[in-house]
């Protein structure tokens, strides 16, 4: 019973700690190894992890509830916030649930649905290759960081190109989606994608064929297949020990049954084959990108169907396969312009549990690897593009070269430009 | 109702006695809604999990209605050969609003322990038999009688209440 007991279990007065630990390891609320509050206690004995525990809800911010008292349509661009990074999936779900109770389903024109795929897959990319960047600086091997985040640059440049911003596209609206992706863009894109999956696959042999990294990730934290079926992980995690479950794959929404690619999933179930898996996704994830763009090229349909601010009763669960894992919405309406009540269960939380149980009996040098194995997120929106409204001319600038600026201007009273 | 059951038994491969069943609907090609009262929940929650081996277990979501509670448990059974999952979204209807109890799930899956005390803490729903039913979010100083995801409570009444920890806090420290 001890051994599958669920974690977030930890009393403040520390009177559970498991009796043959002789040390308490807290990392958090506030720490400089984690992005988001969250509290980890470590309960070790010598060098070993006796017992992990961790407490959540530092980060609270109501969405929810929030949600209850806004209008559908408001609400379309409240819920990409849900997360910083993998802002468009929480989207997606959210419009296709509208899309259902509005009863436009079958509406939405095949044009829309690639277009949402192709922010949906472009978001995976740019996750996973920041993922294993910072897995790279958890392990010890900056270079791998610095070099994975480089050419990460090459997927935001397109997300930006197709969307206006870095980290939140917000392409999609019920109905539909916002805007297109014309035929310059879609050609700009091409050599880019190109060039990422030669980079990428460079990354596979990194992780693959350097033996300091691998030494640091193989055999470490192993989730066995029953321990994961007990402890539920979802996604990559999931997928990395045996569980090959993807909602692409397992109830398909959009057009993911209509487009060719291939499930990824490995048995060994250390941190290296949740690594893998990652990586193999983000090359799959990029020919994916490839086919959506040829099939752009032919598709024709109308991009947005309107739909009435008012929404019929009725309710509705669907999911998504987000970066992290399996991304879940429970709508329901009650024939007015508001929610009646909307349910968000976003992957980390299903993950947690499974990551806290391979951390029984390791290291305490692996934890930093272990911890991050089930991808905590952060957003990276460092810097700003200004326009000067008379004479057009655009100006991409960091954040401390606009600090800078704008303490000048002030300080000696002249315009910014 | 019973062609719908019918296919659900089907698929899962058990029989599920219909007296304990309130109902079942269809919500699309290989997505089911199945109902049923909190007092029978227990008994067919054990058909789902051990003899169907529904193991997975994606989230639960509580919900206000007019006259009463619900609880309901998002189930996905996956079929590994096939790599293919059929969600089953299971629905426990007549949670009493005066005195909300429903039995735990505990038993049968592990993460149904922080689900159930996320619930507990937003909408004051009783999970009977949980072995560690606490607050699992909400921060330390917060009411107990105030069940924020409740209808009663208004976004302005509890961005009031949130203020006032915050004031009570700064003012302690």
């Amino acid at each position: 019973m001890t051994e599958f007991r669920s974690r977030f279990r930890t009393l403040v007065d520390g009177s559970d700690a498991p009796s043959d630990a002789d040390h308490h390891i807290f990392i958090g609320p506030q720490h400089p190894w984690a992005e988001e509050p969250a509290h980890f206690i470590i309960h070790v004995k010598g060098e070993r992890v006796v017992e992990a525990d961790i407490r959540i809800g530092f980060n609270l911010r109501g969405l929810e509830k929030a949600m209850e008292a806004k209008t559908w349509r408001q609400n379309t661009m409240l819920i990409p916030r849900a997360c910083g990074i993998c802002s468009a999936v929480h989207q997606n779900i959210y419009v296709r649930i509208v899309d259902r109770l509005a009863g436009v389903e079958d509406q939405i024109s095949e044009r829309a649905k690639l277009i949402r795929m192709f922010s949906l897959e472009a978001e995976r990319v740019h996750s996973h290759i920041l993922w294993y960047g910072i897995l790279a600086h958890d392990a010890g091997f900056d270079t791998m960081l610095h070099i994975s985040w480089r050419d990460r640059e090459m997927i935001m440049d397109i997300v930006e190109d197709i969307s206006g911003n870095r980290v939140n596209p917000a392409l999609m609206l019920p109905g539909g989606v916002k805007r297109d992706i014309p035929k310059e863009k879609r050609d700009r894109a091409r050599p880019l994608l190109d060039e990422l999956v030669k980079k990428v696959e460079y990354h596979k042999k990194v992780f693959t064929e350097e033996i300091s990294i691998r030494n640091r990730l193989e055999n470490v934290g192993v989730l066995t297949k029953e321990d994961a079926k007990k402890t539920t992980p979802n996604g990559p995690t999931g997928r990395g020990s045996g569980l090959p479950f993807d909602v692409r794959k397992s109830y398909p929404y959009e057009l993911y049954d209509k487009i060719d690619w291939n499930l990824v999933y490995y048995n060994e179930g250390d941190i290296l084959a949740t690594t893998l898996v990652r990586i193999d996704e983000t090359l799959e994830s990029l020919q994916m990108l490839k086919q959506i763009l040829d099939q752009l090229e032919t598709t024709q349909g109308e991009l947005l169907v309107r739909i009435k601010p008012r929404i019929a009763e009725g309710k509705y669960m669907t999911r998504a396969e987000a970066p992290r894992g399996e991304d879940l919405h429970y709508g329901i309406a009650n024939g007015t312009d508001k929610p009646e009540r909307y349910k968000i269960r976003s992957p980390s939380l299903g993950n947690i549990d499974a990551t806290l149980k391979r951390m029984d009996g390791e290291y305490i040098a692996d934890m930093p690897v272990i911890l991050r194995s089930y991808d905590p997120c952060f957003s990276c929106t460092n810097r700003v593009m200004i326009i000067n409204d008379k004479t057009g001319e655009k100006l991409i600038i960091n954040q401390d070269e606009f600090a800078r600026k704008a303490i000048k201007a002030k300080k000696y009273n002249r315009p910014f430009f | 109702m019973s062609e719908t059951l019918k296919e659900l038994e089907g698929i899962l491969n058990v029989t599920l006695p219909e007296n304990l069943v309130e109902e079942v609907i269809k919500v699309e090609e290989g997505h089911f809604d199945l109902l049923s009262s909190a007092s029978n929940a227990y008994d067919l929650m054990k058909i789902l999990h051990g003899d169907a081996g529904i193991y997975y277990l994606s989230a639960i979501t509580g919900i206000e209605r007019e006259k009463e509670f619900q609880v309901c448990y998002h189930l996905q059974h996956r079929i590994e050969e096939e790599f293919r999952e059929v969600p089953i979204n299971f629905i426990l209807t007549k949670i009493d609003k005066g005195n909300p109890k429903t039995p735990s799930m505990v038993d049968f899956y592990v993460s149904a322990d922080y689900y159930e005390r996320e619930i507990y803490d937003f909408f004051g729903i009783y999970f009977e038999n949980h072995p560690f039913l606490q607050r699992l979010i909400l921060p330390e100083k917060w009411p107990d009688d105030v069940r924020p995801m409740r209808k009663e409570y208004s976004w302005e009444q509890l961005k009031e209440i949130t203020l006032n920890i915050a004031r009570q806090i700064s003012e302690d420290d």
